[in-house]
Parts: structure tokens; sequence; C-alpha cells
């Protein structure tokens, strides 16, 4: 019944000075970027930025990272998050609460504090490479892939599967856990199961975990600058060097519009997906 | 209540440890065990020591600190202003209204807190407004990020609370100001300081767009950890990020209290 | 009383009162006067606009014709906050951060009323109801009886004219129920003056509690009147089958008046308003009608036979039409198949007009 009409408060005017400050302090700056990325240096209005910036070896390297970088990632950490979530909601232990506890203090934490943890246990002079040396003689050790795209992945599938386990958890405090008996008396074993009945249950979760994951895999910063490897550069990584360390405006906006694309675009696909879900 | 055998049962926790110790639980210790080492290239961290603390609070590190907490209290307490006025607003809306509403709230969350960083850099930098190179231009960057945050639990909330209260209230001769004051409100009060925490780890965590608009004299904590760790002080490094996370962690204890005595009344 | 809302005096009225949600009408022109201190029973089924009706006169939908009087005064544009009513719901809808002392002042205190009072008009609403001792109380830590009567003394702590309860009993179990019924009866001895418009489903509580019923369905008002005449004269067949139960037999009118056809067998009825020859419904309650042989005599098989303890329920096949008859319990169980006679008193039975108001069941 459309009942709230006149208790609460009344009409879109009271939304007017909320949309107003994020207008100004958001739209208004998102717009100016966009209007930037047209305006070369030399002055006027043209495409010449993006034709430079499409141009260039750094930028198509940054798209191609960028975007393997965040497939992959996501990939594990679905297979990864499911895992886990799966243990903790269907074969639970004694602390399988901490542990749920444990995953949302972990979502609180910042990203590069992963990587600065596998600065000591991979890096060049960390722990594993000193273990291997102290154990063989050799003069190095067999650890160098921190500072590759591997170990971007593995900081991005480290920090964000806790972002697949929350809805996963979720979904599965919903399933009915009759329903698994009921499977199981007719004979069918844990395998079927989880493919038959607690993947379908799982599957909106899955997806929108997934999607979400995907977009902030795209928009990572922190986990990139903090591996402090030349040879890894994402568009975010290429917004900042490009305006902070090359103060090249024009190019930094040509890519951060190229990244907003693919961010929203990937997040509006995530919404209507856990809006289906009913997440 | 999946698999029945112990067993079959054991064998499923030894892989899950296997596979969450070491991915999540080792990482943070070694950030802790590191924080009180001087040395760490072989299987332990050696040489105890507490001097990495003794620089993470004092001097640049201490600046640090309270640079990431007024800039995270102001930061939290402004998107939770704004988030929770437009959840209210929205959820008084149609249906198109508050998709409209969660469409345009929800935005900053998939721009790519770098970008928006660019943005508010390029906006604030010109004329009408300066704020470049004063620490409101960071205060302002957090708020945008955090505001979607603290819009999208406030709004959950609101959408789930019953309007029979609402209705009581004016039913028994509340104006809609009092029912927002001494009914709608104090039973939000769960999510909004939920949404409060949230805000507040998240801004003290931020660093892409603090990256971008940090003036010399406003370094927050991960700006801190990143100079350290960049010039080689990995272990002062780790002492003030453990310094970030003690903050945090404290900040949301305290929060989930009041909670609790919210939700319990 | 200060403050924007004042209690008006003096009953509710609905004047051709529409309310429509999407093209799809929920209130159907409703006419209805509620007079001073009188309880009024909206009866019907779910969905039959009985508590769209309450809302509109709380002010929660918005009527999309006609207008609502409380006391003297047209409050259809009014915000609910200024219509100085008393309201209770199913659900109680107590503030649950609130003691409960504070739920019942918070009414005085949001129409800020004198400051120096509201403990003392607090106590007497609370002891009104019963709950004295509770007042330092959460409403979560009181059984749904209890905050049913903390929601009851909120709504009359600031001494509404006009008190509206919606189905304030239907989240009770069977036995609080009848006990709540009993304080309601006793509340409205006290407050005389206060108007009561009483949603209900229950045709139990509308008969026990009502000065009058508005029998509601299918969003219109079907009938109105006193528990006594709805029962014993019931003007509609949805009445008669909703108010009560009823034997519904489709008859012909047979000239002269005072005599109907009913399957081939000619029944006395008192002298109705229906036409010779009209095709009518012959309302008889199954209580009234006896076993055996009598006036209106009517033979047939016995189809089935529940106890209820103090009485049998015979359902009796006249002629291909079933036939309700509550006898007192028989010493000698009926058994399935026998042939029975039931009989019933002319002045017991009450002629209907075929297709008055909508039919029913």
């Amino acid at each position: 019944m459309p009942t709230k009409a006149r208790t609460g408060w009344k009409g879109p005017a009271w939304a007017l000075p909320p949309v107003a400050v994020l207008a100004v302090v958001f739209l208004y700056p998102l717009l100016l970027v966009v209007q930037q990325s047209f305006s070369p240096d030399e002055g006027g209005t043209s495409l010449a930025p993006y034709a430079d910036v499409f141009a260039s070896a750094s930028f198509r390297s940054a798209l191609t990272t960028t975007v393997w970088l965040a497939a992959g990632s996501t990939v594990g950490c679905l297979v990864l998050g499911f895992v886990l979530a799966l243990v903790i909601a269907f074969v639970p232990f004694p602390g399988a609460k901490a542990v749920a506890r444990f995953v949302d203090v972990f979502l609180s934490f910042p990203s590069f504090l992963i990587t600065l943890a596998l600065l000591f246990i991979y890096g060049n002079a960390g722990m594993a490479n000193g273990v291997w040396t102290g154990v063989t003689g050799a003069a190095d050790g067999p650890f160098h892939f921190l500072t590759t795209p591997w170990g971007v992945l593995l900081a991005e599938i480290t920090y964000f599967t806790p972002f697949v386990m929350r809805p996963l958890l979720a979904a599965f405090s919903q399933l009915d856990t009759a329903q698994l008996e009921v499977a199981s008396s007719l004979g069918a074993g844990p395998a079927r199961i989880v493919r038959q009945v607690i993947l379908p249950e799982a599957l909106p979760a899955l997806l929108a975990g997934g999607s979400l994951v995907l977009v902030m895999c795209l928009n990572e910063f922190g986990i990139v600058l903090f591996t402090g490897a030349k040879g890894v550069t994402t568009l975010p990584m290429l917004v900042y060097s490009k305006a902070i360390l090359e103060s090249d405006y024009p190019a930094a906006c040509v890519v951060a519009v190229v990244n907003i694309a693919i961010s929203v675009g990937l997040y509006s696909l995530y919404r209507a997906v856990s809006r289906r879900a009913g997440a | 209540m999946l698999v029945h055998s112990r067993t079959g049962k054991w064998a499923t926790w030894a892989v899950f440890l296997l596979l969450f110790v070491p991915l999540f639980a080792v990482p943070l210790l070694v950030v802790l065990a590191a924080s009180f080492a001087t040395n760490w290239s072989g299987a332990f961290p050696s040489g105890p020591t507490l001097d990495h603390y003794d620089a993470a609070t004092a001097g640049d590190s201490l600046q640090a600190l309270t640079t990431s907490l007024v800039t995270a209290v102001t930061a939290s307490l402004a998107a939770l202003t704004i988030g929770t006025w437009a959840a209210l607003a929205a959820a008084s809306l149609g249906r198109r209204g508050k998709r409209f509403l969660d469409a345009l709230f929800m935005l900053p969350v998939a721009v790519p807190s770098v970008v928006v960083g660019l943005a508010v850099l390029v906006a604030f930098s010109q004329p009408p407004v300066l704020l470049n190179g004063t620490r409101w231009i960071v205060i302002l960057a957090h708020t945008v990020l955090v505001t979607a945050f603290a819009y999208t639990s406030v709004s959950a909330a609101a959408v789930r609370l019953d309007p029979m209260y609402a209705q009581a209230a004016a039913s028994l001769g509340a104006r809609p100001s009092y029912v927002l004051l001494r009914v709608r409100l104090p039973l939000l009060l769960p999510s909004l300081t939920a949404a409060a925490g949230l805000c507040f780890a998240l801004s003290m965590g931020e660093l892409s767009a603090t990256m971008m608009l940090y003036p010399p004299d406003w370094t927050p904590l991960p700006v801190q950890i990143f100079a350290a760790t960049d010039r080689g002080s990995l272990f002062t490094g780790a002492a003030v990020a453990v310094v970030l996370m003690a903050a945090t962690l404290l900040v949301l204890f305290a929060v989930s209290r009041i909670r609790t005595r919210a939700s319990y009344r | 009383m200060t403050g924007g809302a004042e209690a008006v005096r003096g009953g509710i009225r609905f004047d051709g009162v529409s309310v429509a949600y999407g093209g799809n009408v929920v209130l159907d022109r409703l006419d209805l006067t509620v007079e001073p201190g009188e309880v009024m029973a909206l009866l019907g089924p779910s969905g039959s606009g009985k508590t769209t009706a309450l809302r509109a006169v709380a002010g929660f939908v918005r009527p999309a014709a006609g207008r609502v009087f409380i006391g003297d005064r047209d409050v259809t544009a009014l915000p609910p906050h200024k219509r100085g009513i008393g309201m209770v719901v199913q659900q109680y809808a107590l503030f649950p951060h609130l003691r409960v002392q504070d739920n019942v002042a918070f009414g005085l205190k949001a129409q800020k009323a004198d400051k120096a009072g509201i403990p003392g008009r607090v106590a007497e609403a609370l002891e009104l109801v019963g709950m004295g001792d509770y007042a330092r109380r959460y409403p979560r830590e009181l059984s749904g009886g209890q905050q049913q009567r903390v929601a009851i003394a909120r709504a009359l702590a600031i001494r509404p004219g006009v008190l509206l309860l919606d189905e304030p009993l239907s989240a009770l179990d069977a036995q609080l129920r009848s006990g709540m019924l009993t304080e309601l009866a006793r509340l409205h001895r006290e407050l005389p003056d206060v108007s009561i418009l009483y949603v209900t489903h229950d045709q139990v509580e509308a008969l026990t509690l009502a000065d009058r019923i508005a029998v509601m369905d299918k969003a219109r008002l079907q009938d109105c009147g006193t528990p006594q005449e709805l029962y014993r004269r019931p003007r509609t067949e949805f009445t008669a089958s909703f108010v009560g139960n009823a034997n519904l037999l489709p008859v012909t009118v047979a000239e002269p008046a005072g005599t109907v056809d009913f399957a081939g067998h000619a029944l006395a009825v008192p002298t109705g308003s229906v036409a010779g020859g009209a095709t009518a419904t012959l309302c008889v309650r199954p209580h009234l009608v006896g076993l055996g042989d009598g006036p209106n005599a009517l033979t047939g098989t016995i189809s089935e036979v529940q106890w209820r303890g103090s009485t049998h329920r015979l359902y009796v096949d006249v002629d291909g039409h079933r036939v309700k008859a509550d006898v007192r319990e028989l010493r000698d169980t009926p058994v399935l198949g026998d042939r029975v006679t039931l009989h019933f008193a002319a002045h017991d039975a009450v002629l209907l007009p075929q297709g008055a108001g909508a039919s029913h069941g």
C-alpha cells in the first residue's frame, strides 16, 4: 500500500540538498575530467589526446595487464571464496564463527597491507628466499615473482576473496539445511549435493560477488603501487603516473575516462545482477 | 552436514586451514612480527626491538596518525550526514526516484578512487574553489569516496524500517520532524553506527585518491607507510601499518559497543 | 490539549469516500456515520476495504473522492498528526527504543503538552489498562497482551475524541483475546465520550463490542445496524452468511404473500418486501431449526453429522439442498443416511431479495 507518502519527508525537494552536494564535489569534477580529456595542452578541443594515448605502447600494455589481472584475480577469488565459504557453512568446526568474524575484520583493512606482508615473505631479501639460500647455500633465492604481475595477482586474490565469501556465507545461511539432508538421504554424495543443490542456490551470490571483485580489481591501486614494480602498470597506476609524475593531465584524463567506462559499465552489470539476486 | 565421515571432516578442515591460514592469517601476523624485528632474511624475524614503534609514534608518523584520525572522523561524519539524508529522502520517494538516487550515490564506488582523486584535483585546483595544497582537498575526496557506503547501509535499513512506527507516531500527533528525530533516527541508530565504522575504516586505509592529492603538511598514515617502504624502511612501515590497524580496530570496536547497546534497547 | 492536534468530541463521518490504488478501487463511495461515544465495528473479510476506511480516518490514505469528518471538522486534507486521533494497530507498533512510560508519554510530548502534567497523565493511562507496574520496562520485555495494553494506553493518553482500532486482537492467542475483549468493553464504559472505530474480520469481536456493525465486502458497505438487527434481520445474503451462520435457501415467493416455494415445499414466512413470483433467498439460522415434525417441516437424509460438545450439527439433504441444523446434544446419536424431519418457525426466517449485495459462500 502506498502509505509512506504522508508520514515521512515528503517529495523530491528533500533529496535536493544531498544531490546538490554530490553534484558539486563529485559529478562536476568528473565532468571536468571528461572535458579535459578533449583538451590537449596546445589548446582547443580535439581528439588528439585520445589518439596520442591510444597509440602509446604503455597504455596498451596497461590496458591488457589491467584486464587480465582483474579477470584472473576474479576467477581465483571465486574458486577460493566458494571453497572456503562452503567449508565454513557446511562442514562447520569450532571457531567457524570466529573465522567469519575475522573475514569481516580483514575487509576493514587497506589492501596494501597484503603487499607489504608479501614483501616480507617473498621479497628479494625476504623470508622465503632467506630460507632457500640458507638451506641450499645458493647466493640468490628463486622467488622474484613479487615484482611481476603474478605478485599482484596473488595479493589481489588474497585481499578480495573475503568480498566473495561474505555474500556467499549470507546466501548459504538462507539455504534450508533440510534440503541437504533430503538430498543426502536420497543417496547423493557431497560432490553431487554441491553441484546440484548448493551451486544453483549460490549462483546469484557468486555472480554478484564476482562482478564486485572484478570492478574492484580493475580499480585497485594500492597493491600495485606497493609492489614497486616498474613492469606492472595498470590503468589506475597509469592515471597516477601521468598526472602526478609527468603532469600530463590530458593524457591522465583520457586514461581515467577509459577506466571509468570499463568500471562503471561492469558496475552497472553488478547492480543489475545483484538486484535480480535480491542482494 | 555435507561431509559425514570423521576422516572426511578432518581432511576438509585440513585443506581449509592450509588455504586459510597462509593466505589470510599469515600476512597480518607477518606485518605484526616484522614491526618488532630489525632483520628478516630467514624463516623467522630476528633482532627483537621496539625502535620502529618509537619512530612510528613520534615525529612525522605521529603527525600522520593524527592527520589520519582527523581526516577519517571528519570525512565519516560528513559522509554520514549526506548519506543518511539522501537515504532517508530516497526511502520516501517512489520506485523510480529511489533507483535514481541509488545509482547516483553508488557511482563513486564504481569510479576508480585514483580517478576520483584526479577529478577532485582537476576541479579544485582552479577557481572558483581553490583547495589544492590544503588538507580540505584530502578530506573532501575521502568524503566523496565513503559517502556511497554510508548511503548504502543506511538506505538498506531505512527500507527495512517498518512504516508503522512512523505512522503510530504521526497518529499520536507528532510532526514529521519530530517523527524523524525521535522515532526514525533512533530506530536507525544501529545501522548508522555500522555505517560510521565502515566509513571510518575505509577512510583510514584510503591510499589511491590520497596519493593524488595530499599536500606535504597533511600526510595520512597510508602515505606514510608507502613513503617508508618506498625508501626501503620496510620494518618502520610495518610498525606504522600496525598502528594503522590498531587505531582502526579500536574505533571499530568502540562503535560496535555503541551498536550493541543501541540494538539492545 | 495544546499544539496542532485538537481532540474533537463527536464522532466520525464518511461522506462518499472512495480510495483507489492505481485504478484499483479499494473503497467505493463509503457513507457512514459513527456517533459520538459509539463503538462502530467495520466487519468484513480481508480485502473488503475496512482497513482502508480506517486509514482514511487516520490520514494514511488520501481519498480519491469524498470527505472525512471528525466531529464537525473536515479532516480530508489534514496530515495525520493534526487529526487528534488515537490509533492501535495489530502489531502494536510500540517504539522499541523507548520505555513503556516514554511510549505512553510520546504523544503528549510530541504535542507539547504541559510538562508538569505529563507524568500524571501517563500514570493515569497506564492504570486504566492495568499496566501501572510496568512503566519502566521496555516493550520487548512484555508479552503480546501486555504490549497491546500499552499500545492502547499510549493512544488514550492524548485523550483523543476518536479511537481507531485496527484488528487489535488478531495477534493474540484465543484465550488472551477473550480476556482483552472484556477489557475493551470495560474501557469503553469508562470512556463513554470516545468514539471507537473497530476494524475486524472476527464476528465474535464485532458482536461482543460494537454498538453497531458496518459489514463490508468488495470495497463496499453492505449493511449496517446493531448486532441484533444484523443477526436477526440481515438485509443481504452476505451479512446473513458473514454475521453468524445461516441456511440460505433459494425460494420463489408465492402469491399471496406469506408463503414461499422451496423445492416444491410450501413454507410460511414473514411477509417481506419481495414481490410475488420473484426468486429470493430464505435465511434461517441453524440453531433455530428443530428436529422433528412442526411448522415448515422439511424431510431429508442426514449426509453429515458433527458433534460440537453441547450441540450436534446435522447436515440434511432435502431434495438436493443442504440444510444445516444445530440441535441440542442427542441421546441417540443420529446416523448417516437416517431420514429426519426438520422444522422452523415462520417468524425465525428472513426473506432476502436475491442479488441484494454481493453473494457469498
